[in-house]
């Protein structure tokens, strides 16, 4: 690098060191006495901020200037919201602020909301066991914040896109400045007349601390506690935590992830569906091929069951047959030899027996018996039975 | 908004259906009764799945203009 031709001008260097010193600037709080306080007719304010070791040289434009509830004095302990910045001209540091709070309004703040967490604590509303879960597939979820702010349109952006199928229901509240705590407390008593509710955001977008007095407030933070669903809390702001954070039921940076929180990813509930669907239909199938397996197995055992009880009759039956002509026969013979010792009987009694021993039976032609003389009639025709047969006869005379 | 069982209550019973489904001893006729009843709650879910519109009302109360109720309108969003 040669002096001559390649050495910066003032500005340059100014604009560098401008340009290094900005860039990393985000807005920081700092907390420091005031000092050197001037107030300009063009209505911007320049100060000192110091403490023990350092010092700070300030502005306060005329628009910041407009919102400040105190009018600002040397001695002052104050909060500082600023960005550092260099004020070119000069290339002297500056820290340009746009927010001061005296600290003892800020100290008397401060003390009110542990005074209150305290109450809350010992009531049991910060307990992580009371909290509640969001309902996995939200249908209708109500939101508590501005209409006018930008949280509803940030909440309708997300669930759109998320699960359009939800219905959101907004009940309109201040969510900052006088009366905001106790809109928010009417909000919620709104909110417990909605029916089929799943859960409930109460929120707002990015505010500045002092902004977020309203969700510090104690019936505000009873009200949610008792709200009927649970509640997200989206209050818009990453660093503070708020009392209503505390006591909701679950705590979102912002009204978007509150959003995400309440409502479930389409694409992964199609996916679940999807898997319901391919779980049931494989069910119905193993289930019907089990007892498809299952019927044949007894069907089978029971034509086996079948067959043993026909074999089992057979072999019965053929044992009972083998039996049966023996027992017959025996039958038989018993009625034979009955029946010839009968006809010997029948035979020893036959008078055709008597014939045998030499004596004639005499009939007439109606065949009775002639027993006496006096039966026999001459001329008359008789028969003559004798034992190896009969003749005919006739009377000659009695 | 009907009271039909919501898209949640679809989801848990088409679980439960098929976990009951898996059981053996079930008899075939309750098997298929769950089995349509699951392909019921299937189209039911899909149907809400296919809902496209998110309905966005501002919930606004009348009480203090003497009625009890509660109006909704439309809030564009």
């Amino acid at each position: 690098m040669t002096m001559t031709e390649e050495a910066w001008s003032v500005s340059r260097l100014a604009r560098a060191i401008k340009r290094s010193v900005e860039a990393e600037a985000a807005p920081i709080w700092v907390r420091g006495e005031l000092t050197g306080v001037k107030r300009y007719p063009s209505g911007h304010w320049y100060f000192s901020l110091r403490d023990a070791t350092a010092k700070v040289d300030c502005t306060l434009w005329r628009g910041a200037a407009a919102q400040l509830g105190t009018a600002l004095a040397d001695g002052m302990e104050v909060f500082a919201l600023g960005c550092a910045g260099v004020w070119e001209e000069r290339t002297a540091l500056r820290f340009n602020v746009t927010q001061v709070l005296p600290a003892a309004a800020v100290g008397a703040q401060a003390q009110q909301v542990e005074r209150i967490k305290q109450a809350l604590l010992v009531d049991g509303l910060l307990d992580p066991g009371r909290k509640r879960r969001i309902p996995e597939l939200a249908a209708r979820i109500a939101v508590i914040t501005s209409v006018a702010g930008a949280a509803v349109h940030d909440i309708i952006t997300v669930a759109r896109r998320r699960w359009p199928s939800v219905e959101l229901l907004v009940v309109n509240s201040a969510v900052q400045g006088e009366g905001a705590a106790a809109e928010l407390v009417a909000a919620l008593g709104i909110i417990s007349r909605l029916e089929r509710l799943d859960c409930c955001i109460i929120g707002r977008g990015g505010g500045a601390r002092e902004d977020l007095a309203a969700f510090n407030d104690e019936a505000l933070c009873r009200a949610i506690a008792a709200c009927h669903v649970p509640v997200i809390s989206a209050i818009g702001h990453e660093v503070d935590v708020t009392l209503a954070d505390l006591v909701a039921d679950v705590r979102a940076a912002t009204p978007s992830q509150a959003a995400e929180f309440a409502l479930p990813d389409r694409r992964e509930v199609v996916a679940r569906v999807e898997v319901a669907r391919v779980a049931l239909h494989r069910s119905l199938r193993v289930f019907v091929s089990a007892r498809r397996g299952r019927t044949e197995r007894t069907r089978d055992r029971m034509v086996a069951a079948l067959l043993d009880q026909v074999r089992g009759a057979e072999r019965g039956l053929l044992g009972v047959a083998s039996r049966l002509a023996p027992a017959i026969s025996r039958v038989v013979d018993r009625r034979r030899a009955r029946f010839t010792r009968l006809a010997a009987q029948l035979h020893a009694l036959s008078p055709v027996a008597v014939l045998g021993r030499g004596y004639g039976l005499a009939r007439d032609r109606s065949g009775k018996v002639l027993w006496h003389r006096a039966d026999f009639r001459p001329g008359e025709p008789f028969t003559l039975t004798v034992a190896d047969g009969s003749i005919a006869a006739r009377v000659e005379e009695r | 908004m009907t009271d039909a069982p919501s898209l949640s209550d679809d989801l848990k019973r088409l679980e439960e259906i098929v976990r009951r489904l898996e059981d053996d001893t079930l008899d075939l006729d309750t098997a298929l009764a769950l089995f349509e009843e699951g392909v019921g709650r299937l189209k039911a879910a899909e149907t809400r799945l296919n809902e496209a519109e998110t309905r966005v009302r501002q919930v606004l109360d009348d009480s203090a203009a003497g009625s009890d109720a509660l109006r909704f309108e439309p809030l564009d969003g």
